[in-house]
């Protein structure tokens, strides 16, 4: 017998039942903080911002692609979990990567643009890219101050005197972090409308929405409940080689 | 001209924080309704249900294929469909690169629908999706769960204003309003131990959200979802979208 508690049909039921109407007040509440995402004012950005990509260097407003919106993915490249000279990129942000081939024609398809951006050359993103079977576009922003301007990575100065991550003074910051920025393109000005970083990034992942379905949840070791991500092609299971 | 308020960086940031303390909250929120999903009591399933598979007929408990946890994905793609439900599509499309992943935490996710296997494993095909799809064209399975109503049961729905939304789907899967909602989306979860299927989860409409990735990023732009009392849907195949 399982440990767990076990129910008839009914009982199970009844419990469902009362969960969904938490569920429904979640998700009612999940509407009101996008809502309110909205209303935040836009800041207007004065700086030029210069990235390159494959199709060459391109501005900021380039970046767009013709759409009024853009996303932006400051994916860690060179730093960050399990990272070593056969494997550049960020674990954890390779995961978050996973996702947005499957999104990028919806998205497009409603006016908005995903793109990521790494401190790295470019064609070390690109070989990444063509490892992991990516297709979505990624620009370079070494030697811009892009990403130290939407607080996802930090100079040696601030990595010693500390700096503001995830609108939080952080005594200790790391040479770059996860997160996404939002921008809007109106009347040829493009403004900032949000950002987002730490467990932010999660709410982008369908993966988690998932575990957070099954039996058993997330099922992590608290202490280091990344320990079980690996990039897609690195999972040692006879299954994950079938594919 | 911009209608929307332009604020200084600093402005910015203090409605950013305010904003932040309540998306902290709502993310401990969601742990918390994810600890209380699996709280509930686990139901044995008793009914020997039949799959058909790339490899051949299987039990509900093969469908784990080794693993402790199974998730279905219950797509809308009945026998009468020509095509799989866009909604199901879309979501799909975030569905397939998450398998591996999921296989890391000893979870199997998979397909299941009622149409014969040839036409789901052909859709699959033109939409090049890496993912595992059974039909459950033979069993109780789906209207055990609630996933497949009756005409008797759609009749309040089919005999009032039919939402334009519905019909637009239901043509884009090859059939009509009837026929398109006789099938229901939903996920499942079961869990195996000692032999035994228990049953230990069930979601529908908007549960299936978390699913749909592009709302959590399209919930971050500033336009939003943008689809409030539009007409027809946004949403497309991943394939039939124009040149945008």
């Amino acid at each position: 017998m399982p440990a767990h508690a076990l129910g008839t049909r009914e009982q199970w039921l009844s419990a469902r039942k009362q969960l969904l109407a938490a569920e429904k007040e979640h998700a009612r509440r999940r509407d009101e903080l996008a809502r309110w995402r909205r209303e935040l004012p836009w800041v207007p950005i004065e700086k030029e911002y210069m990235f390159a990509t494959s199709d060459g260097t391109k501005t900021l407003v380039e970046l767009f692609d013709g759409r009024s919106q853009l996303l932006v993915y400051h994916f860690m490249f060179g730093f960050g979990y399990r990272v070593d000279e056969q494997n550049p990129g960020c674990t954890g942000c390779s995961f978050v990567a996973d996702h947005f081939d499957g999104v990028i024609p919806h998205l497009n398809g409603h006016g908005v643009t995903l793109v990521s951006e790494s401190i790295a050359p470019l064609e070390q993103l690109q070989a990444y890219a063509t490892r992991m079977g990516w297709e979505f576009p990624w620009v370079s922003s070494l030697g811009s101050d892009f990403r130290y301007d939407f607080g996802a990575a930090f100079t040696e100065e601030q990595q010693k005197n500390g700096a503001e991550y995830n609108f939080k003074r952080v005594h200790q910051v790391e040479p770059q972090r996860e997160g996404m920025s939002a921008f809007v393109l109106q009347d040829g000005v493009i403004h900032h409308t949000y950002s987002t970083y730490a467990r932010g990034v999660e709410q982008l992942m369908g993966t988690f929405g998932y575990l957070d379905a099954a039996p058993f949840g997330r099922n992590e070791d608290p202490r280091n409940p990344g320990a079980w991500w690996h990039r897609h092609d690195e999972y040692e299971t006879e299954e994950a080689v079938r594919r | 001209m911009t209608e929307h308020r332009i604020g200084t960086q600093q402005e910015w940031k203090a409605e950013r924080d305010a904003l932040l303390d309540e998306e902290k909250e709502l993310t401990r929120r969601s742990d918390e309704l994810a600890r209380k999903r699996r709280e509930l009591p686990w139901v044995p399933v008793g009914k020997d249900y039949r799959f058909e598979t790339e490899r051949g007929s299987k039990s509900l408990a093969e469908l784990f294929d080794g693993r402790s946890q199974l998730l279905v994905y219950h797509f809308m793609f009945g026998p009468g469909y020509t095509a799989g439900c866009p909604v199901c599509s879309s979501i799909t499309d975030t569905l397939a690169p998450q398998v591996v992943h999921l296989k890391a935490r000893d979870t199997t996710l998979l397909l299941s629908s009622r149409a014969p296997l040839e036409k789901l494993l052909a859709y699959r095909d033109r939409m090049g999706w890496p993912i595992d799809w059974v039909s459950s064209g033979g069993s109780d399975f789906n209207r055990d769960l609630g996933f497949l109503n009756t005409k008797e049961e759609l009749k309040p729905f089919l005999d009032g204003e039919i939402p334009p939304v519905v019909e637009q789907m239901a043509n884009a899967t090859g059939t009509d309003v009837a026929g398109y909602v006789s099938e229901g989306p939903g996920l499942s979860a079961y869990t195996l131990e000692d032999g035994t299927v228990y049953r230990t989860y069930v979601t529908t409409a908007r549960g299936l959200e978390p699913a749909m990735a592009y709302y959590a990023l399209l919930d971050r732009t500033s336009r939003g979802r943008h689809e409030e009392g539009e007409l027809e849907h946004w949403l497309r195949r991943h394939d039939e979208y124009g040149a945008s």
